[in-house]
């Protein structure tokens, strides 16, 4: 459903997004997921076609972004983004569903996306979190293949959060494809079939939220190299990468207890250091490591 | 395209405010310059053209910063990511703004023939209603294309601005043979003057020059330019 290959941009000297290779099946539904600054909103940008690549190349559903757009296989929620004055949501709604081939009903949109009852509200009189959700319906009222969300519960509540991802579910079922950016780990854990983890313009880590969690959420193990090679510290139990500095090991694990142990078992403990590692200093190895 | 021409159009509508200023100021201009004690009749049928085009002009350069304040608001960006492509949002905001001018336009005409007395042929109403109505189009687009290149801020200003200066350099608020030479001149070349220049020409028993639809059609050709143009380079946030 979407394809990027080496997809590149650059801002002056600042590169936003470096060689970025990405392949998306239909129907699923995966987070992009990394810090501010990643390069998240500018990779989305180049997939809707409001970015112009300065290489690579993006596919959205086998067509150029702008074609895929124009044909009406893609929905997309931007970043921020007020509501225009003196319309009603239902009028709103109702003007983006009329620019696509085969919409869904005007009313199951606004259901979908938690407005029920709102219809007749002037979108310039909502809540913060009210915006957000007709935001949201007008992503999905075209009925697309493809919605696209640019952290789409950047400015909600939980409460709030809670409601929209029971709405993205509800559309995803039908069998559509969706990509949301977010830098909360949990969204991306609870939301998405599939987590890709994009650092400095890059994929660093792409897997299922457990395979993502095993690398960004585990502990670090470090130890003075010695008796072990490199290869053999990286099938110690719970390993799940390996950095290897100044004749320092620093090992990535999701059982720091298991690979401490295996470590003694080996004779192999030398200024042993366990840390605890969040998601922002995970992200910052990842991309040294990258 | 339809459903967001219709959209658009509720949208002006609604601003209840806009209306009234835009329908009472070239209808109030007209009644008190065509009073005056110096105006003869000619110079009432000279004004009733003007303040009609005036009006219409106004109301074109407001639909043009209103896209601009779409713009600022983050509506333009989300258009782009539906399938509504640019030319489809360039012709139907010129479609909204051809409409949006018709208010002033009827106004300033119905209260020249029901109140000011002026008496016309049926064909010179129905002639100078048409061109009125569809000579405001290079204007229309002049304005878009400012709207899609100016920030929400600038582009109000600057089409406020230039809506009084073409106005006042088109002749429409003196007569541009009361101009020095080279000003009457460099009148004569815009898209204002022109545009009213058709209908003085019907109310003072001629009939519109070729020059002055040849001017008026480049301008539309080089409006219809820049107005696309504009939205390929619009700022979108």
């Amino acid at each position: 459903m979407i394809e990027l290959t080496g997809l590149a941009k650059s801002y002056g000297r600042a590169r936003a997004v470096d060689g970025m290779d990405l392949t998306i099946e239909r129907g699923q539904t995966v987070a992009l997921l990394g810090p501010n600054g990643a390069g998240k909103s500018t990779t989305i940008g180049m997939m809707l076609g409001l970015v112009e690549p300065d290489s690579g190349r993006a596919r959205v559903a086998g067509l150029d972004p702008v074609q895929a757009v124009r044909q009406g296989k893609v929905g997309a929620m931007l970043q921020e983004g007020r509501l225009i004055e003196r319309v009603t949501v239902r009028e709103l709604v109702g003007c983006v569903a009329g620019t696509y081939p085969a919409p869904m009903p005007v009313g199951h949109a606004l259901e979908l996306a938690g407005l029920d009852g709102l219809g007749g509200r002037r979108a310039d009189r909502l809540s913060g979190g009210q915006v957000q959700r007709v935001r949201f319906a007008m992503a999905l009222v075209g009925d697309p293949e493809l919605i696209v969300l640019d952290e789409p519960t950047a400015a909600l509540d939980v409460r709030a959060r809670q409601g929209f991802w029971t709405g993205m579910r509800a559309f995803a079922e039908r069998g559509r494809t969706v990509l949301f950016s977010t830098h909360y780990l949990e969204e991306a854990d609870e939301q998405a079939d599939r987590v890709v983890v994009i650092a400095r313009g890059r994929v660093i880590a792409d897997g299922t939220s457990a395979e993502i969690k095993n690398v960004v959420g585990g502990s670090t193990v470090a130890v003075d190299m010695k008796e072990l090679t490199a290869a053999e510290l990286a099938e110690l139990p719970g390993v799940v990468q390996v950095e290897i500095r100044n004749e320092r090991a620093r090992l990535h694990t999701r059982d720091a207890d298991a690979t401490v142990m295996a470590l003694a078992g080996a004779r192999a403990v030398h200024n042993l250091e366990v840390t605890g590692v969040d998601l922002e200093s995970a992200f910052l190895a990842l991309t040294e490591v990258a | 395209m339809l459903g967001y021409i219709g959209l658009e159009l509720r949208r002006t509508v609604r601003d209840g405010g806009y209306m009234v200023i835009a329908i009472t100021l070239p209808v109030a201009m007209y009644l008190i310059f065509s009073s005056l004690g110096l105006i003869d009749e000619d110079g009432g049928l000279y004004m009733l053209v003007a303040m009609a085009a005036f009006g219409a002009s106004g109301a074109a350069f407001n639909n043009g910063s209103g896209v601009a304040e779409d713009a600022a608001v983050g509506w333009l960006r989300q258009l782009r990511v539906t399938p509504l492509g640019p030319v489809q949002v360039v012709v139907s905001r010129a479609v909204v703004g051809m409409l949006v001018v018709l208010p002033a336009v009827v106004a300033v005409l119905t209260v020249g023939g029901l109140v000011k007395g002026v008496e016309l042929a049926p064909w010179q109403w129905l002639s100078i209603g048409t061109l009125l109505w569809l000579g405001v189009a290079p204007i229309v687009l002049f304005a878009l294309g400012n709207g899609f290149l100016l920030s929400g801020k600038a582009a109000p200003l600057a089409n406020s601005v230039l809506n009084l200066a073409l106005a006042i350099l088109g002749g429409l608020w003196l007569p541009t043979s009361d101009f020095p030479g080279w000003m009457a001149t460099l009148a004569s070349w815009t898209p204002t003057n022109r545009y009213a220049e058709l209908s003085w020409d019907i109310v003072l028993g001629g009939s519109p020059s070729a020059m002055a639809f040849a001017v008026l059609g480049g301008w539309l050709v080089i409006f219809c330019g820049y107005a696309v143009f504009g939205y390929r380079r619009a700022r979108l946030s």
